[in-house]
């Protein structure tokens, strides 16, 4: 997935565990940037009766960079703290929660947000209500007004922090199923009927942390973003969960309590990157490191594990990709580097030499009238590699790029090839309606109305 | 370390007052610790990553502080051995 359970330490910490991160201009408001980070991946909406919740003892944040060294200039960060109303009880709800003040609501998590520019932290809210889970027609009715209750304005800034409806869309249990895609079935090595994809995530709930900002609080210098070549228009953005070093067991409270400054075990920008990028190896270590130190990495960019794969797996289909043994610029250009100016015509979000794993936005650039979810590949400026809508479908376009459909944007003398610009999984959007403004994400679903899945033994 | 620092450092974490702990006075040492105004009033975790090296490092708070005392990691050693 994007990184829904991508490493082998953090997919046993769910609680602190980035799946998606998004960066793009409103289209509510294009002086306006959305910026996203969801966590606790596959939340099936009936968890009951411990509903899903952030962790009191993580430390959320999201992080912008707007200089050349991809170090995080500007950092939100999201504490949360759980209060339990009546502790006799074992109920989530004692009643309806009509208002998310209700005393109906058993376990209501407020949180404080700070903001932290070049290392200067100001506490900009506390007790900033989050909105309850989505329960049931009984316990949670009219859903969307709770949630709606829950975005806050902060200053210039408006806030959310709560559960939404996941918005990615990936074929899961086909693609780790040695690689297969549905709709090209008969080709792979271990062929089968062709057929569509699906959509693994649908109908999960996701824990998001979303912030509207002035797209001019997030330049170095303050000005409004207006000119698309202008370095200052871009900015390297990223998410992180952290926990404290040392964690005991109180066994007077009956919890671990941890002890000792924030470590880092969760990371994310590009979506997939330590998922199908980092080898297994180095997943959990990648995750505890900055942007910055990707430089480590970056071979595995160059030459990536999956590229070799597809044509192993696909025989006879990627001919062109298999004989293709140069460093892949591309990749690590849209990855690492940002695409500088001159490779597309008008584009950049280039942020300097440093290596580093970011969604990189140039603010400059408006949103799109006509919103295209393959993004800059299908010329939509507006959309991923330039930041990252909700709508972007990223699987695609980075399972094209893998495959090689943009090497020539490098190197003129390659030919894509045919298979590379058909590439996909084949699933869509099958997800919860967007909202048309912030927080964008679509409702939670919700347990009452969540019925059972299709799982087959075989 | 000095000897202050020492002596805060094992006042604050509470060594030798829980039960079932060894005295770290064993082997000569200074047998009391003097609180300092400014020391840690918070539970705090002592961590020994090498026990070959002299490095302590105290968990408190939001903090991590980093000791340099291999005295205090053998006094510290000597106590999860029982001795």
């Amino acid at each position: 997935m994007s990184s829904h359970r991508e490493a082998p330490e953090i997919s046993k910490d769910p609680v602190a565990d980035s799946t998606d991160v998004y960066a793009f201009v409103s289209p509510a408001d294009p002086s306006k940037v959305i910026l996203i980070a969801n966590f606790i991946p596959l939340q099936k909406p009936d968890g009951g009766p411990n509903f899903y919740e952030f962790g009191d003892d993580v430390l959320y944040e999201i992080h912008v960079s707007n200089t050349n060294k991809a170090e995080p200039n500007i950092s939100y960060q999201f504490r949360f703290h759980t209060h339990v109303r009546n502790p006799a009880s074992f109920l989530y709800n004692t009643g309806p929660i009509s208002d998310i003040t209700d005393a109906t609501w058993n376990r209501p998590q407020k949180y404080s947000l700070t903001r932290v520019v070049n290392g200067e932290a100001r506490q900009l809210a506390s007790g900033l209500t989050s909105p309850p889970v989505n329960v049931g027609p009984r316990s949670t009715p009219n859903y969307a007004a709770l949630a709606e209750q829950a975005v806050h304005t902060v200053g210039n800034h408006r806030v959310f922090a709560g559960q939404r409806a996941d918005a990615f869309h990936v074929d899961l249990g086909s693609i780790f199923d040695l690689g297969a895609l549905r709709p090209f079935n008969e080709a792979h090595v271990i062929s089968m009927p062709n057929m569509g994809g699906v959509n693994a995530v649908q109908s999960y709930n996701v824990h998001t942390i979303a912030l509207e900002v002035p797209a001019k609080a997030l330049t170095r210098d303050g000005a409004a973003p207006s000119d698309v070549l202008d370095r200052r228009s871009t900015i390297g953005v990223w998410a992180t969960a952290s926990r404290k070093k040392g964690s005991v067991f109180d066994a007077q409270q009956g919890k671990f309590v941890g002890r000792g400054p924030w470590v880092q075990v969760s990371r994310l920008g590009n979506p997939l990157f330590n998922e199908v990028i980092v080898p297994m190896g180095r997943k959990d270590k990648w995750n505890s490191l900055p942007p910055n130190a990707d430089d480590k990495f970056a071979k595995y960019v160059d030459h990536p594990e999956l590229a070799g794969l597809l044509p192993a797996l696909y025989p006879g289909v990627f001919p062109n990709l298999a004989a293709y043994d140069k460093s892949r610029a591309d990749l690590d250009a849209i990855l690492l580097t940002g695409i500088p100016s001159g490779v597309v015509p008008g584009f950049t979000n280039y942020t300097g030499p440093v290596k580093a794993d970011m969604l990189r936005l140039n603010m400059a650039i408006p949103p799109s009238d006509n919103p295209n979810s393959l993004g800059l590949v299908a010329g939509d400026a507006a959309g991923f590699p330039n930041g990252r809508r909700i709508i972007d479908d990223v699987v695609t376009i980075e399972l094209r790029a893998v495959a090689g459909l943009t090497i020539p944007l490098v190197d003129p003398s390659y030919t894509p090839d045919g298979a590379a610009s058909a590439v996909e999984d084949g699933t869509s959007d099958t997800n919860a309606d967007l909202l048309d403004d912030f927080p964008f994400l679509g409702l939670p679903g919700g347990g009452y109305q969540t019925q059972p899945g299709t799982t087959q033994a075989s | 370390m000095s000897e202050t620092n020492r002596r805060k450092f094992l006042a604050a974490a509470g060594i030798g007052t829980a039960a079932g702990t060894v005295g770290l006075v064993a082997g000569g040492s200074p047998a009391r610790a003097t609180p300092h105004p400014e020391r840690a009033k918070e539970p705090l975790l002592a961590l020994v990553e090498d026990h070959r090296g002299s490095e302590v490092r105290l968990l408190v708070g939001e903090r991590e502080v980093v000791v340099q005392d291999r005295d205090l990691v053998t006094r510290l050693l000597n106590a999860a051995g029982g001795r």
